[in-house]
């Protein structure tokens, strides 16, 4: 088995670190060749494998470099099954919010306009750089940050961000175990049903909405169904299966597990959704209400931009 | 999935297509699209030999698809959707690509017509990918109807449908039958007796064996669907019944405006200005007398109370001015030396005989005076003693320019007609729209007057906006025509581009149950998911892009089938050129 991140922040590998002293039935069934979190295995060690010499590899990480890239088409190589785990490897996850900014917007951002960044010769990273010794190279960052499956052909998903542990370890012994796998493409470790049908709060057919709210400003009994207090909570939108430990935490649920299977665009279904909850006729009371929604775009697209059918913002060259 | 073999047809429609588009090269570029099997150019594809060529390359070529690049689908959908029936195919296997209102008659490049023509025909071949056969669906219509409203459109509805046979419930609130025409005297413009007009009819209904009269009754909630509608009715001794039905017949009729809101008229202050129903009480009297019983020497009529004027109603009310005319005319026989002012906005006597009926006043030394209601309305106030007259009505004169005060013992107001009060509770009751003056609206302003957007339910009468007896007459007769050809039918063929809820995927959130115009959708508390009713469904596809889970699917709608098309037309094998 092996684990790899892409763009990533990490929560992925540590969500596979969670599996705690179930670890032992881990590495009783698999060895782990490849986990750069864990393991000091180097990037040639995997280049010389055979072809198939892993067996699953969990894909953690969007894919925003020639680095992510050259990794993932390796790890395709080398693997009898290559899961997208996590949110990013499946949608783009929060790394692809970068795609409501171009490559330059982001570069001149955090090493130009700063403010915490001291650059008087106003340098920006390079591929190739020669010094005394030789030449340093760094990966090529991308204008896109793309999904697993916009790179390689991939097996499963597996939803999440992270993926939660118990999930997991249902996934790997359903495939240690030699139990016939579902057909190639679909998502793991996931429900077909929305959050709502686990959420324990109280649903009605009352979603008339007046004023948006952001968690903080209402006084939550923690039973009303949060989209019906004004609070845009992405759960019918997104596949059960997490335990919707963020509504059982009194946070409404932000979208990380993906859309269920007929939703092809989860901020499309869920912005169209939530307007028809707006309770006004009149055009500027609409737009008065819709204004208090703090960052639709990053709302009702934080996990799934590059995934999504928008994608991204266009380019200014092309507007 | 079976092999998805497609027929295309381009069609000429004479030269009206092929003059701006190269159709048979769409047609040829089609035939290398996937799934394409055979792809044709015809000159007419609506004529019997056009439909002949699908129905026998369906059976030749094994095809299970047709598309078919011609007209609008409003007009050839039906045609071609038959064509594929009698070939033997789902007539929903079938995709239409309109290349003439969208291409040929309005575009100027031949070949950048051409191309666009290809993008619409690419997303039709994309979209009918992924059709599913629907089947038609019935249901049978249930005998009975009920009609609320007992005034003349009321009434002649009822009788219509209880002399054929069937089964009427008719419900009035008031304690008792005629509606507004029951308080007028004279009908303008041939001066009818309202009552003898009306009250052989009432009696009819009380006798008919085939009518059940409801007085004192309020409709308390409605539920069901075209052929099968129940309802609870509650009489003023709170007794309840239920009725069931097939057909609805809305005839609640209207109100009149409150000329009070208007402080300019004094309505209620001064007792000498009243409202033309309250007129008709005083000519029914058989004595035309000022609140102190005097015979009063000058009359004025106020037109336009309420009507023509964005403060009030933006609407003409139609009958006021008849109406009007009529008052000066009963004036002047009941008081042959009075003074007659008709102070109108817009003199609008119009339908048989009322321009004669005006001739006539004009001759009866009647004095029309014309106001402005830009320039403000006239002023009623009290008279000083010196005055010879009780009020005084200042205004300007629009024809002579002047300023002028007319004298005046008695007023009166031609007041608004307006929607009955009880007009939207109604429209929420039953599940139909209301215009912004809360006026049923009528499924098609033109070709589809008495019939509603919910099947099976018709409004008649001056709840659909302000009519005369002869109109609501037609209306309620046409309504009935209806119901009874529903009736002998014995059942309807209803929607089935209707919604669907996959109870796999549905969560149970509960957002589509309020968007639904029709109230089509419910909530199972058992199975914790919505359901769509699928004979009350209209297909609209309001829940499907509504439901943030994807389990509705808007039958011959899905997001699949839309996003399709969609790819098809950003086929970058058929960009435009610029300019």
């Amino acid at each position: 088995m092996a684990v790899y991140w892409g763009a990533a922040c990490g929560g992925c590998c540590v969500s596979v670190l969670d599996v705690h002293e179930k670890l032992f039935d881990v590495v009783a069934n698999a060895d782990l060749v490849f986990w750069p979190i864990a393991l000091d295995i180097k990037y040639a060690d995997v280049e010389a494998m055979e072809d198939k010499f892993i067996d699953i590899t969990l894909f953690n990480g969007a894919v925003r470099n020639s680095e992510n890239e050259h990794m993932a088409k390796v790890l395709r190589q080398k693997s009898k099954l290559l899961v997208a785990y996590g949110s990013c490897a499946h949608m783009g996850g929060i790394p692809g919010l970068a795609n409501f900014s171009t490559k330059e917007e982001i570069l001149k951002q955090v090493y130009l306009k700063n403010i915490t960044t001291e650059n008087e010769d106003a340098t920006l990273p390079n591929v190739s750089y020669e010094v005394e010794e030789g030449t340093l190279t760094l990966p090529k960052f991308y204008n896109d940050v793309r999904t697993l499956d916009q790179t390689v052909v991939v097996d499963y998903y597996m939803p999440g961000c992270p993926p939660q542990t118990e999930r997991l370890l249902e996934v790997f012994m359903a495939i240690v175990s030699g139990n016939e796998l579902p057909p190639k493409g679909s998502v793991i470790g996931a429900y077909d049903k929305g959050q709502c049908d686990e959420c324990t709060r109280k649903k009605t057919d009352n979603k008339h909405i007046k004023e948006f709210k952001r968690p903080f400003e209402i006084e939550d009994d923690g039973e009303t169904c949060f989209l019906e207090q004004g609070v845009i909570c992405l759960g019918p939108a997104t596949r059960g299966g997490c335990g919707h430990r963020c509504i059982e935490g009194n946070a409404p649920c932000r979208g990380c597990y993906g859309p269920p299977p007929d939703v092809s665009d989860p901020g499309a279904k869920m912005m169209s959704a939530v307007a028809t909850m707006i309770d006004a006729n009149e055009p500027e009371e609409i737009e008065r209400i819709t204004n208090q929604i703090v960052d639709p775009a990053g709302t009702f697209y934080r996990f799934s931009l590059p995934g999504s059918i928008l994608r991204r913002k266009v380019k200014e060259s092309l507007q | 999935m079976e092999e998805v073999r497609i027929g295309v047809y381009v069609c000429w429609c004479g030269n009206n297509i092929a003059k701006m588009v190269d159709v048979e090269d769409v047609s040829r570029e089609m035939e290398t699209l996937p799934n394409v099997v055979i792809s044709r150019d015809y000159k007419y594809m609506c004529s019997d030999p056009g439909q002949d060529l699908i129905i026998s390359d369906v059976k030749k070529h094994k095809l299970n698809r047709v598309v078919v690049a011609a007209c609008s689908p409003r007009i050839h959908e039906l045609t071609f959707r038959k064509a594929l029936e009698n070939a033997g195919l789902n007539p929903y296997m079938f995709q239409m690509a309109n290349i003439r209102e969208h291409v040929s008659w309005v575009h100027r490049s031949r070949e950048n017509a051409t191309k666009k023509a290809k993008s619409l025909v690419a997303a039709a071949i994309n979209r009918i990918q992924w059709h599913e056969a629907l089947n038609k669906r019935s249901v049978e219509i249930d005998p009975a109807t009920l009609i609320v409203g007992g005034g003349i459109s009321g009434i002649s509805a009822a009788l219509e449908i209880a002399d054929s046979g069937k089964q009427v419930y008719l419900v009035e609130k008031t304690s008792q039958l005629g509606g507004y025409a029951a308080q007028i005297d004279l009908i303008s413009p041939f001066m009818y007796n309202a009552a003898q007009l009306i009250n052989p009819k009432i009696e009819h209904v009380y006798i008919h064996p085939n009518i059940k009269v409801f007085l004192n009754t309020q409709i308390e909630e409605i539920s069901g669907y075209i052929g099968n509608f129940e309802t609870k009715i509650t009489n003023s001794e709170n007794q309840s019944i239920e009725l069931k039905f097939g057909n609805i017949i809305l005839a609640i009729g209207l109100s009149t405006f409150n000329p009070s809101k208007i402080q300019n008229y004094k309505y209620g202050i001064i007792p000498d200005v009243v409202t033309s129903l309250e007129l008709e009480q005083v000519l029914k009297s058989g004595k035309i007398l000022t609140n102190d019983g005097n015979v009063p020497q000058n009359i004025a009529i106020i037109h336009c109370v309420g009507s023509r004027n964005s403060n009030y109603h933006e609407y003409c009310s139609r009958l006021c001015c008849k109406n009007a005319l009529k008052y000066s005319n009963l004036v002047r026989s009941a008081i042959p030396d009075a003074n007659i002012f008709e102070i109108y906005a817009d003199m609008r006597a119009m339908g048989n005989g009322c321009e004669e009926l005006y001739s006539a006043t004009s001759l009866k030394n009647v004095m029309f005076l014309m106001f402005d209601q830009k320039n403000g309305l006239p002023e009623v106030r009290e008279a000083s003693s010196k005055d010879n007259c009780k009020m005084l009505i200042e205004f300007d004169e629009k024809l002579s320019g002047e300023r002028i005060e007319v004298p005046a013992d008695l007023v009166i107001l031609m007041v608004a007609k307006e929607a009955h009060k009880e007009a939207k509770k109604l429209a929420q009751t039953v599940g139909i729209s209301m215009c912004g003056n809360q006026f049923f609206i009528e499924r098609h302003p033109k070709l589809d007057p008495v019939a509603t957007t919910t099947d099976g339910i018709y409004v008649v009468g001056s709840c659909q906006a302000p009519k005369d007896i002869p109109d609501s007459v037609a209306q309620a007769r046409a309504a009935a025509a209806r119901i009874l050809g529903t009736i002998n039918k014995g059942s309807v063929e209803v929607e089935v581009t209707t919604a669907k809820v996959n109870e796999d995927t549905c969560c149970g959130c509960q957002t589509c149950i309020s968007v639904c115009p029709y109230t089509a959708i419910s909530f199972d508390e058992e199975k914790q998911v919505s359901v769509v009713n699928e004979v009350l469904c209209k297909g609209c596809g309001t829940c499907g892009s509504a439901c943030p889970t994807g389990a509705i699917r808007s039958q011959h709608f899905t997001d699949r089938q839309i996003l399709s098309q969609i790819k098809g037309l950003l086929d970058k094998s058929f960009e435009l050129q610029e300019g």
